[in-house]
């Protein structure tokens, strides 16, 4: 088979229990943002490994707080593990959440030539594909309004036309998957499957069986921060099933 | 990247200084975005515009002016020099300091939302502030040039302590924004310590009094001493020295500012890196 796209191993990620952490000086002056090993530390992530191939569907099943978006962070690169690594051997596009990166304060096309740029995209290129983009979001006129005054189902939809633009090999979506009204929607899914079909990889978060089944065909069961079951779709939400009925 | 070994702490050798001075490079496009984004959003919705960049420099000027120069009789240098263009070239190089000051501490916490989404070098968000600072310096350089033309101001070699003054005062400021803006997401307390450091380093800088006060002041030799440690003494010097040659900073006193300023870049530098996997985590 071909090189892999992700590759995991070992992937471990600690956080601190506490809600309230308050760094003491002493603390961070002696260790370094380092903490002493020990106490009040869980491990979200811890021992994963896995490899992706081209072209593959993958989706993350778990419950909540088992890890799968902390997992989606640490391939995407924004956050960095205590343990082990991953590399992506491919342009990645995070779309973590809709409409990140948004200023209120500028209008809707400001935002598209911004957000567009940090994920990457040539502003030439942003310009010439901003047609499609205000017509995909349905925003017509409003694109040249502040942020700030569009209602939230607006924003979302400027946010996933600009997504729908990327042309990253690897996507990785956190349940962005349904946003928007039924229509609105079904148009999404559209745009997903499109670009599953040119044959890019998909890294799914998603606690919607229909969207998993929908998509993926590969399935990753994390419990506990472990990875339990690295299988078919079907094997991975058998599990996920047969845990939640105990 | 395909052979990245681990140590213990987590952090991937292969991530050097050297690398990410190249990433940060590489990403220069989308610093200058966000430095964009920084100045339109400040500036679009105000009247005044870019003249506010202008006006609050010139309105410290004047009260200072008032205070000092016409009820004190401030006079400056060797030759009793006029104050206002002093006051000037003093105040605009301070604003950069002091806007620098009050935002990097916000730097990160305020993109949150960003960083947690889009990969970047996560030092674009402390220097883009650095940045989007300096041009509002630079929009007050005009007024400074016609204050030279309206004071006198010596025109001539000395000017060329301007753009060192620039790079001391860049490395000064980068160093501080890296050091405090991730300091600032585990503690928030940063913020306060940064707005009372703002007020002490104006007065513990010659910003609008000329360094001779401070020398010829009967204070005591280790007064003076922790005085002229503050690399900012330096930058201020020579701030003052492009149009008042008089004032250019002895070879120590530069040095001492040269070696502070390039320190607080590389102890900014190191701790960004140290302290970035564990902001990611808590933003």
């Amino acid at each position: 088979m071909a090189q892999p796209v992700i590759e995991a191993r070992g992937l471990g990620i600690k956080f601190v229990k506490q809600r309230r952490r308050k760094l003491r000086l002493r603390e961070l002056v002696i260790h370094l943002g380092r903490r002493a090993p020990g106490k009040d530390e869980f491990w979200a992530l811890r021992e994963i490994s896995f490899q992706i191939h081209p072209g593959e569907a993958v989706g993350v099943i778990g419950r909540n707080g088992s890890g799968k978006s902390t997992l989606l962070r640490l391939i995407a690169g924004v956050m960095t593990p205590d343990e082990g690594d991953v590399v992506c051997h491919q342009l990645v596009a995070p779309l973590l959440q809709v409409g990140a990166g948004f200023s209120g304060d500028l209008t809707g096309r400001e935002n598209v030539q911004l957000v567009g740029a940090l994920y990457g995209l040539h502003p030439a290129q942003l310009k010439q594909k901003l047609p499609q983009i205000i017509d995909f979001a349905e925003i017509g006129d409003f694109i040249d309004m502040p942020v700030r005054h569009y209602s939230s189902g607006m924003k979302v939809r400027l946010g996933f036309a600009i997504t729908a633009q990327l042309h990253h090999p690897v996507l990785l979506v956190d349940e962005a998957l349904a946003v928007g009204d039924k229509d609105f929607r079904a148009k999404c899914y559209r745009e997903m499957e499109r670009m599953r079909s040119e044959g890019r990889t998909l890294v799914l978060v998603s606690h919607r069986e229909s969207d998993l089944t929908r998509f993926c065909t590969r399935g990753l069961y994390l419990e506990k921060g472990r990875l339990v079951v690295d299988g078919t779709l079907d094997e991975a939400l058998g599990t996920y099933q047969q845990g939640a009925r105990t | 990247m395909a052979n990245t070994v681990t140590t213990p702490e987590g952090v991937q050798p292969s991530r050097n200084t050297a690398a990410r001075v190249h990433d940060v490079w590489r990403h220069r496009g989308t610093l200058r975005l966000l430095v964009q984004r920084d100045l339109t959003i400040k500036y679009q919705q105000s009247v005044l515009g870019y003249f506010w960049s202008l006006l609050e420099p010139m309105a410290m000027a004047g009260v200072y002016w008032f205070v000092f120069g016409v009820l004190y009789g401030t006079r400056v240098g060797p030759d009793n020099s006029s104050y206002p263009l002093f006051l000037v070239s003093g105040l605009f190089a301070w604003l950069w300091v002091n806007s620098t000051i009050g935002e990097a501490t916000k730097a990160l916490t305020s993109q949150a939302q960003i960083i947690k989404t889009i990969r970047l070098p996560r030092e674009v968000y402390p220097i883009g502030r650095v940045l989007a600072r300096f041009a509002e310096y630079l929009a007050g350089l005009p007024v400074i040039a016609l204050f030279v033309a309206l004071y006198d101001g010596h025109v001539g070699w000395s000017l060329l302590a301007l753009p060192l003054a620039l790079i001391l005062q860049a490395a000064f400021l980068l160093g501080f924004a890296l050091l405090v803006a991730p300091l600032n997401v585990m503690m928030r307390d940063i913020e306060r310590i940064s707005r009372l450091l703002q007020r002490v380093l104006f007065y513990a800088a010659p910003v609008i009094y000329p360094l001779s006060l401070v020398d010829d002041s009967d204070l005591p030799g280790w007064v003076k001493t922790v005085y002229h440690a503050n690399p900012l003494v330096g930058v201020f010097q020579l701030h003052h020295a492009a149009w008042y040659p008089s004032e250019f900073p002895s070879p120590t006193l530069l040095a001492t500012s040269a070696v502070g300023c390039l320190a607080l870049l590389v102890l900014g530098w190191w701790s960004f890196r140290r302290l970035e996997p564990a902001v990611l985590k808590e933003l």
